[in-house]
């Protein structure tokens, strides 16, 4: 498409990212960066093409290590042996640790990695270092990840013999919007502007979508809708979608997830094998670090083989004296791992609820992600939607990161002749949005699997005579009281006219775009008079950085409720 | 509820989310400034030509009488379209209505108190004139009902003092109307059309009363050059009733032909549902006119 001579001048007022702007036709690339494997795919012109590292690998272990104080990612540098990535040196994981504070479980999980994971359990974030020569080097996950990340790019850059710039990247269902800024941050160091976050399970969703078109091109069917139920569990989550699809448009109706994954079963089953590994590694010291990566690895091992024989022969030197020889069969591991499996099972059913579908109804179950060679995943998935069957042509390990980069040509505005990229996901959002009312609870503005882009307003009023402010806390989540979600922001409306409790109206509004960007209107209405009392007040989310939950207490203390919100009561 | 009303106020209004609108446009939205300049504009003036100014049937282009089936296939079609992941950040403002439209019309609630809100309701279409409209019924339903002109109306009160159960007092629009036909003895309506110092209450027949009392409604203007946009509502509303209803027929002939199996004799449950949201709608509805009056003063101030 030839550029216009002129150029609009509401366009010059950009920042300088004009430059872009004659690379119209600049693909974006899909990222799928999973917490335990990485890969890159890219819309070549006629399909999705994954590409390879130089060892020849489409998914390359998602680590840094900082061995000898030089960082080096996975995907060039290859390991000698697994034990070197349990050495200290190399963080890995971060998927699971980016974004969250102290007082999270799944941080406190992640301390039994061979890594630092420093807590002080106040709500700020964790410490997280690198054993360099013998000294914890701090370094952050957004840091990990964004190290990573450039290598990805290095990579693609040379292969594809052009500047990245654009990505799509996968994300966790469960993620929360500030740990979406976390990883948007790590693609800021590393060059990258991110198009779209979509949660895996859509990306599948797409992918799956496409295919249904082309199996409706060659029967020349009508394509009518087909809903297909898509399960990932890979190491660090676990996600499940619902979603409508015809004629390449793919509708998500539900989504649920969770941060349960391989890595749980995996250290389940250390407990278990080794019950006092907890007070063992408390200290850290090398030699502690070197039996729990002994340790690690055997029982990786022991897992993946009990995902083809019923039962494994365990036999380790931790080093230190202790020594493990130990046969397991399946049914002890799925006997340890039951509250993780239980949790599986639970996200499909509230998916389906959500979604307010019957399991008859369900024409397809999908189910991918790095777990689904699970025996007990795969039976559990299976009976929960009671099929014998599960959908094929789908690899499992590569399907998210393809339905990335479907997307990543479908919003680059790409087109095919041949209608492969005659593609849409409408998304839903994952998590209600709302404020704080009514006391300490959490009134919902947008709910949970809304169809997005969304935007919806609610009124509020006053609890005392004469308040002239209000404080706005926007919160994210699912819980009934504040304290249970996430924090995204706060500010202050000033100017309500004076007059009794409960007359005054505030009318919050929020809009989230189709990238996902969550904005926040509020101010206050004045009936009957024409003059606007106070500008309205748009805030861009989230705007907490963080130590979250300070603020909220910090707040509290200094106002009381004195600047407190009730919902508008119905007026029937 | 009063998220649904919000929103459904939104969209009969044009220009009721321009508040927001304005600062959308303001902020650099740079996600999508790699896009070229051509398919911005166009999108951009499609995007206001279309803006707000249809029901949710003509926004997604089906009939009011359609299956969901039909609905979800228009809907997908026109997400095809207007999807920002498509159309840019552009399609933004009309992405939402879609999916706004698509919610109420999916949802057989909803979609029953939509249908109840713009006076247009399917049940209209099948023949059956029950009387739905803004003011609901009291009791059983009767031939005749009162109707207030708006137009001649000079807010002087007088009927909603002897009548405080059928008239109200429309704050916004300076005028009296009724809120539910019969809520009063036939002794006091007679007192209050009587005492009408500018006779505007007048008894009309059932039939007629939904489309008048849609008429008497102010109506977003369409802009024709200089004579932009704006409020209007017809000089003669009895005059506009009969040609609108003319209208009504020659567009629906066809749908007329198709719908002679929705016809029913006695009034159906639905309807009676409908009949006591149009009610509950009425309450709802004089706040979210002032809403949009406040909004509207925001946006020529600013």
């Amino acid at each position: 498409m030839a550029e216009p001579a002129y150029t609009v001048a509401s366009d010059s007022e950009t920042t300088g990212e004009e430059k872009s702007s004659s690379t119209f036709a600049e693909i974006a690339i899909g990222i799928d960066i999973g917490t335990s494997q990485c890969s890159i795919a890219v819309w070549n012109g006629s399909q999705v093409e994954l590409l390879k590292n130089t060892r020849n690998q489409k998914l390359m272990r998602s680590y840094v290590t900082f061995k000898d104080g030089v960082p080096s990612g996975g995907v060039s540098s290859q390991l000698l042996h697994e034990h070197e990535m349990l050495s200290g040196a190399a963080i890995f994981n971060m998927k699971r640790l980016i974004g969250r504070v102290d007082t999270d479980p799944v941080v406190h999980a992640s301390k039994s990695l061979p890594f630092l994971v420093q807590t002080l359990d106040i709500g700020v974030r964790p410490f997280i270092a690198a054993l360099v020569n013998n000294v914890w080097r701090s370094t952050s996950p957004e840091e990990v990840l964004a190290i990573f990340l450039v290598e990805l790019k290095a990579m693609a850059e040379v292969q594809l013999k052009r500047p990245i710039r654009n990505v799509v990247l996968t994300i966790p269902v469960s993620f929360s919007r500030f740990q979406l800024t976390r990883i948007e941050r790590a693609c800021a160091m590393a060059g990258l502007h991110v198009l779209r976050l979509m949660p895996e399970p859509t990306a599948v969703a797409l992918l799956y979508a496409q295919q249904q078109q082309q199996t409706a091109h060659d029967n020349m069917g009508s394509g009518s809708e087909k809903i297909a139920l898509i399960f990932n569990m890979g190491a660090g989550y676990c996600d499940v979608a619902v979603t409508a699809t015809a004629g390449g448009v793919s509708q998500i109706k539900a989504l649920a997830g969770s941060a349960v994954g391989g890595e749980d079963l995996l250290q389940n089953m250390m407990h278990h094998l080794l019950p006092d590994a907890e007070s063992l590694f408390l200290d850290r010291g090398i030699n502690e670090i070197k039996s729990m990566g002994l340790l690690r690895v055997a029982t990786q091992d022991a897992i993946h083989k009990l995902s083809f024989q019923h039962s494994v022969q365990i036999d380790v030197d931790l080093g230190t004296g202790s020594k493990i020889s130990k046969v397991v069969d399946r049914g002890e591991f799925e006997d340890v791992n039951r509250k993780v499996f239980e949790k599986c099972e639970s996200l499909i059913t509230q998916c389906l609820h959500d979604a307010k579908v019957q399991i008859e109804d369900v024409g397809d179950v999908i189910l991918v992600g790095g777990c689904s060679n699970i025996p007990k995943i795969k039976n559990l998935v299976l009976n929960v939607c009671k099929r014998d069957e599960l959908y094929k042509g789908m690899n499992p390990l590569e399907a998210a990161v393809c339905g990335a980069a479907l997307e990543g040509a479908v919003a680059s505005g790409l087109s095919d002749p041949f209608g492969n990229l005659d593609l849409l996901t409408i998304q839903a959002t994952p998590l209600a949005i709302g404020i704080r009312a009514d006391g300490n609870n959490f009134v919902p503005i947008i709910p949970r699997n809304t169809t997005m882009p969304a935007r919806r307003e609610l009124l509020f009023t006053t609890v005392h005579d004469n308040q002239t402010q209000a404080l706005i806390f926007v919160y994210e989540g699912e819980g009934k009281t504040v304290e249970e979600n996430h924090l995204l922001g706060y500010f202050k409306i000033t100017g309500i006219t004076p007059a009794p409790k409960g007359v005054p109206e505030i009318n919050v509004c929020m809009d989230i775009d189709a990238s996902n960007a969550l904005r926040v209107f509020a101010g206050v209405l004045q009936p009957g008079s024409h003059l606007p009392a106070i500008p309205f007040m748009e805030v861009r989310m989230p705007t907490v950085d963080d130590g979250h939950g300070w603020c909220a207490e910090a707040l509290h203390r200094a106002h009381g409720s004195s600047l407190d919100l009730v919902t508008v009561q119905k007026k029937i | 509820m009063l998220v649904s009303v919000a929103s459904i106020c939104q969209f009969r209004v044009p220009k009721a989310s321009h508040v927001y609108e304005h600062s959308t446009v303001k902020k650099p939205i740079w996600r999508w400034r790699q896009r070229s300049p051509v398919i911005r504009c166009c999108n951009r003036k499609e995007a206001v030509e279309t803006k707000m100014e249809k029901n949710y049937y003509e926004l997604l282009g089906v009939s009011v009488d359609s299956e969901p089936l039909e609905i979800k296939e228009a809907y997908r079609k026109l997400q095809k379209k207007y999807h920002p992941d498509i159309a840019g950040q552009e399609g933004h403002e009309h992405t939402l209505l879609l999916n706004e439209a698509y919610k109420v019309l999916m949802r057989e609630d909803l979609r029953r108190k939509y249908d109840a809100s713009i006076g247009q309701m399917r049940a209209f279409f099948s023949g059956d004139m029950s009387g739905l409209g803004y003011s609901s019924w009291d009791g059983s339903l009767r031939s005749k009902a009162l109707f207030v002109d708006g137009n001649a109306c000079i807010g002087c009160r007088e009927c909603v003092h002897h009548a405080s159960n059928t008239f109200v007092m429309d704050e916004a629009l300076g005028c009296a109307r009724v809120k539910v036909q019969y809520g009063d003895d036939e002794q006091k309506l007679e007192v209050s059309v009587d005492s009408c110092p500018v006779n505007c209450i007048y008894w009309v027949d059932r039939e007629e009363l939904p489309v008048l009392e849609f008429l008497v409604q102010p109506q977003p203007k369409e802009g024709y050059g200089v004579f932009g946009g704006g409020w209007e509502r017809p000089k003669n509303v009895f005059a506009a009733a009969e040609s609108f209803s003319k209208q009504l027929k020659n567009q629906t002939a066809n749908q007329h032909q198709r719908n002679t199996h929705f016809t029913v004799e006695e009034e159906t449950p639905a309807q009676a549902e409908a009949r006591v949201n149009a009610s509950k709608k009425i309450n709802a509805g004089r706040f979210s006119r002032l809403w949009d009056w406040a909004k509207r003063a925001f946006q020529k101030d600013m």
